[in-house]
């Protein structure tokens, strides 16, 4: 029984996974379409919400090409070592307290609660860098191998101020568990979130923003598909469902980002003024939220312009590392005073 | 050598921040703007008399079309993309074309063959869309170039007023 609940579990929260990259691939094209005044996809169903569909079938039906001198192992393993990472870290995000459905008890509704969930998180989403350089240096082609190489400099610099600033929201809430960390803010007063901590929340929770963008290759910080300067970046010989496994990767990296802000600084599920709410208006409310740095994620694509690429680094190490580390600090001296 | 003076920025500007949000608001704001794009093959381009479309050749009211097949028209095509053929008729006329083809993929609408022609037989339509599988079927003979005088009188008219104007 518990068996056939944790499958059921399981299959729910990756559909749901899959089903949201889905609709993000089509959402950044309506979005990015009202903001340059155009319509966008309208073909496929109506109003074009039948598009995911229709480029699946498409990325299935391509040719499949291996360009010659790849390192074909290697070449194909790239797309998996770039998709599952992404796909396995939500299975610590905690989407909803106790959670019946027709009257079957499914606990807690989240694949699993590690008590290092917050580390696994990270853990996985750091080897999602080896997709990347691998598929860049498989490929044998000078654009995917310079992709690679700048989408890993970029990832291991920019995971350094993530995890400090993570780590302001473990000394905050005094645990790595993610539901924990949750339920410390879950007290039916929206000030408790970790956003509201005067000065340490919200600095924590823009680095954490701009870092799991440089995190998850996003604009303004998509150096390694850098379309101008080198074709596609690391995918540039990727082709078929190859290609679309390295798409997934990142829809799915952006979903579980997006998550994980949304639990670390505003407070997960935790409904505001109803503190023990119905699982389903949990679950609806941790929704709204990641909805909205999903949003986030497509809305500052079609806003900002691509930094360059010193720029990046020098914003990394010289700017975000620094206010990171004195925000740590200044968590400590919060919690020693309180 | 020109010097650029860049303006220094204001140390509101260099935080950075504030401007991105600034960005962020006006794309946002651009969202609920109106939409420019027009859906083509529904809405499609509206056309004019002006418009120089593809060739067409004008049927009169007795049926038949003016061309003489004086060749005018295709000598003074510049992409050869007229071929006529004549033969005699029992017409007033005398001569008629017996083929008359254009290869729509060689035309570039220049609009000559109709300036060419003293019969006003040819005149430049309002159907700008070409679209076949094969090369072959682009190449428009007699029948599918024929359109109603009435359809192209507003051109006609135009044409008219133009070379009314020597
Ligand atoms: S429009 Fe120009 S190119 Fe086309 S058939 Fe007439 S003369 Fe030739
Ligand atoms: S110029 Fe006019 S009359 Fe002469 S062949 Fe061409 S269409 Fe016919």
């Amino acid at each position: 029984m518990t068996f056939l609940i944790l499958l059921i579990k399981a299959s729910l929260i990756y559909g749901g996974l899959l089903v949201t990259a889905a609709v993000m691939t089509l959402a950044e094209r309506k979005i990015s379409a009202r903001i340059q005044l155009r319509i966008g996809p309208n073909r496929v169903g109506p109003g074009g919400v039948l598009q995911p569909l229709a480029d699946g079938v498409k990325f299935i039906l391509k040719e499949e090409i291996t360009p010659d001198g790849a390192n074909k192992g290697i070449f194909r393993l790239a797309p998996i070592m770039a998709a599952v990472p992404a796909m396995l870290t939500v299975a610590v995000i905690p989407f909803a307290g106790e959670t019946v459905i027709f009257g079957l008890d499914f606990g807690l509704l989240s694949l699993t609660d590690l008590d290092i969930g917050l580390l696994f998180v990270l853990a996985l989403s750091g080897l999602s860098v080896y997709g990347v350089i691998l598929g860049g240096w498989a490929s044998n082609s000078k654009y995917s191998l310079l992709g690679g190489l700048r989408a890993s400099a970029q990832m291991v610099s920019y995971e350094l101020s993530l995890i400090m600033t993570a780590l302001t929201v473990v000394a905050l809430s005094g645990s790595m568990d993610l539901r924990e960390i949750v339920e410390v803010q879950n007290t039916g007063n929206p000030l408790a979130w970790n956003c509201f901590t005067p000065v340490i929340g919200q600095v924590g929770l823009i680095l954490f923003v701009i870092a799991t963008f440089a995190e998850t290759n996003r604009h303004p910080f998509d150096f390694a598909e850098c379309e101008p300067e080198l074709v596609g970046g690391f995918h540039t010989e990727y082709s078929s469902m190859k290609f679309a496994l390295f798409f997934l990767g990142e829809y799915c990296a952006m979903t579980v980002m997006a998550c994980l802000t949304t639990v670390l600084f505003l407070g997960g599920y935790s409904v505001p003024f109803w503190e023990d709410a119905p699982w389903m208006v949990e679950l609806a409310t941790f929704m709204a939220k990641t909805s909205f740095f999903l949003f986030l994620f497509i809305w500052v694509r079609w806003t900002l312009p691509r930094f360059r690429y010193d720029q990046l680094m020098n914003l990394g190490w010289k700017v975000f590392l620094p206010i990171a580390l004195a925000n740590l600090l200044l968590a400590g001296a919060f919690i020693s005073l309180t | 050598m020109v010097v650029v003076q860049r303006r220094e920025l204001t140390f509101w500007e260099r935080m950075y921040l504030p401007e991105i949000v600034r960005g962020l608001v006006i794309t946002f704001k651009k969202m609920f703007e109106p939409r420019v794009t027009r859906q083509y093959p529904e809405q499609a381009m509206p056309t004019t008399e002006v418009t120089r479309g593809q060739p067409r050749l004008a049927v009169k009211d007795d049926g038949n079309i003016a061309c003489v097949s004086c060749g005018l028209c295709e000598a003074a095509c510049p992409a050869y993309a007229i071929t006529i053929d004549g033969q005699e008729t029992d017409r007033f006329i005398e001569r008629e074309p017996e083929r008359f083809d254009i290869d729509m993929l060689r035309c570039i609408l220049c609009g000559f063959c109709e300036e060419a022609c003293p019969k006003e037989a040819i005149f430049m339509s309002n159907e700008l869309e070409l679209a076949n599988t094969t090369r072959e079927g682009l190449v428009y003979d007699m029948e599918q170039l024929k359109r109603s005088t009435s359809t192209l009188q507003p051109r006609i008219d135009y044409v008219r007023k133009i070379n009314d104007r020597w």
